[in-house]
């Protein structure tokens, strides 16, 4: 899935800059205007260690979007390298509440997450920056 | 108007004499975020060394005593003169001071050393292998390194009065040494894959099994070898004070020294790759690293993943003692075209004591590898994510000299370090 085009739009027009350290969660409206929160199991943020992250998907109204589909990108575009590893989407734990597992973090400085969502017939988009 | 010309040109001369010789100018006190890395690099920020899920016996005292002898023993071997010990030298810092390593053969690759590699998720500059038990059992049947084969490995085992004992007080019974045939590997020359296909499948699993356990022993050994404190990491925790002066009287660095940590975690960017208190992040690279003459470009990485998937001695495989679950490095490894020409991030602690350097010991100093990482070539395979630095030819000095003083004792009991005592 060619993800790309909603999620500069959506760096564009729904931008989230956040630093880590303290904070390990995120939030950021999708190109689709649904609300993508993202929060780590791992707080603060650290490089070097295997960990999953939670991703809660509400749409507009707040209620849960279930059955979605990611597809999970990235990385250090100042380094013009992805993420170290491969993270997938495992299991929907709850309704709208995602287990992503697999991430890793291998260097400090500016990391961007890149999800693609398949929500049946539609696709989203989002993007996350935050510095580690 | 010729004083005038030479003027200017002595002018010119002076000010690039100053650029490249003159000491960089250093901050008077480390901000918070430099603070925070240089502490994340202190061996004080080593947590204990991790457990590995996929190896029950790696903090079994008894398994590390019989991996001690095995790691030493050259009978683990094809032509009986080459143990793991002949290429990782204990006073060596656990390498063996060649480009490529020479086992019963030429080797492909430069020896790396072993003090705190059991920290890694990886091994092999490729990381073809997924844990420390894995990545010993393999040059025990790579035909150039040690060569035996496994069940030449379990028939030592078994007939061996002292390994019998220990390795069965351990992991239970061998298999009978009388129908051991001497050279059967699935991985061999022919006459060694044929004996091996004509074993009963049973067997081959009881070989495959103690093979396993062989290496787990070797590993439990390995993770003896811990990194000990260095200079740097006295300065370190000294200097872990929010706002704190970079240089102080009675200093364990050197004005030059701590130019160079300066540089390392800021303008050389070699902390990038380099951090952590092993000063490594455990992951694979292409920083532009020539081949060697004669040699294609090594794929690095890209292979690597294949390898460790393919490995039957894997996380996720018969011999593990790993949960599924617990192997989320080799289940989400990155498989892509982006990690061609990518090799691992080596650890800097001792790095002064170990050359040649890089994966087929391309450079002979620290020198030439600094060098390199100023200039940041373009790679012939993939791309190189270094950018140039530009750094004077002080700087670099004091980079080089920054390295010195991650040297150190390793932290390990002194029997660790030589051949068992019989």
């Amino acid at each position: 899935m060619n993800c790309r085009l909603p999620i500069a739009l959506t760096l564009l027009l729904a931008p989230v800059l956040a630093w880590a350290g303290e904070q390990a969660e995120f939030s950021v409206i999708t190109e689709g205007g649904n609300h993508l929160q993202i929060s780590s199991e791992l707080s603060p943020l650290a490089i070097n260690l295997m960990h999953s992250w939670r991703l809660r998907l509400t749409d507009a109204d707040g209620a849960p979007v279930t059955g979605a589909l990611f597809e999970v990108l990235g990385g250090m575009p100042e380094h013009d390298h992805g993420l170290p590893t491969r993270p997938e989407v495992t299991a929907e734990l709850e309704p709208g509440v995602y287990l992503l597992q697999g991430v890793r973090f291998h260097m400090p400085g500016r990391w961007l997450f890149e999800f693609g969502m398949t929500l049946g017939e539609d696709i989203d988009g989002a993007a996350i920056e935050f510095e580690l | 108007m010729n004083k005038r010309i030479w003027a200017i040109f002595l002018l010119v001369a002076a000010a690039v004499l100053v650029w490249l010789l003159a000491p960089a100018p250093l901050p008077e006190r480390w901000t918070e975020s430099e603070t925070a890395l240089i502490s994340s690099l202190s061996l004080s920020a080593l947590p204990p060394l991790p457990p590995d899920s996929s190896n029950s016996t790696a903090d079994d005292e008894r398994a590390a005593t019989l991996g001690h002898r095995l790691f030493f023993d050259p009978r683990l071997s094809a032509n009986g003169a080459v143990s793991c010990a002949s290429c990782h030298r204990p006073e060596l810092s656990f390498t063996d001071g060649l480009p490529i390593a020479v086992g019963t053969g030429p080797g492909r690759r430069h020896t790396p050393g072993l003090i705190g590699i059991a920290y890694s998720p990886w091994f092999y500059w490729d990381g073809r292998r997924d844990s420390q038990w894995a990545q010993a059992l393999t040059p025990l049947e790579t035909h150039f390194e040690q060569g035996a084969g496994r069940a030449a490995i379990v028939r030592l085992l078994a007939s061996d009065p002292d390994y019998k004992t220990m390795y069965e007080e351990i992991f239970g019974s061998l298999p009978d040494p009388a129908r051991l045939p001497e050279s059967a590997s699935p991985l061999g020359d022919e006459p060694g894959r044929q004996h091996w296909r004509m074993l009963d499948p049973d067997l081959r699993f009881r070989i495959s099994s103690a093979f396993a356990n062989a290496g787990k022993s070797l590993a439990a050994y390995q993770r003896k070898l811990l990194p000990g404190r260095s200079r740097f990491d006295d300065y370190a925790d000294a200097a872990a004070i929010p706002q704190g002066d970079t240089h102080r009287p009675g200093d364990s660095l050197s004005r030059d020294e701590i130019a160079g940590l300066d540089l390392f975690i800021g303008a050389a960017q070699c902390v990038n790759c380099h951090n952590g208190p092993l000063f490594t992040n455990h992951d694979f690279h292409n920083t532009g690293i020539l081949p060697v003459l004669g040699q294609l470009p090594s794929v690095g990485r890209f292979d690597g993943v294949r390898l460790a998937r393919d490995d039957p001695f894997n996380c996720l495989g018969e011999f593990s003692d790993a949960a599924p679950g617990q192997c989320a490095e080799l289940r989400f490894a990155r498989f892509d075209n982006e990690l061609t020409g990518a090799h691992k991030t080596p650890g800097l602690r001792n790095v002064t004591l170990t050359a040649p350097y890089m994966h087929t010991g391309q450079m002979g100093t620290l020198a030439e590898v600094l060098q390199h990482y100023d200039e940041a070539p373009t790679s012939m395979l993939g791309h190189n994510e270094a950018k140039p630095l530009g750094l004077s030819s002080r700087q670099l000095r004091q980079l080089e000299a920054f390295l010195h003083s991650l040297e150190a004792a390793p932290a390990a009991a002194a029997e660790w370090l030589r051949p068992p005592q019989h």
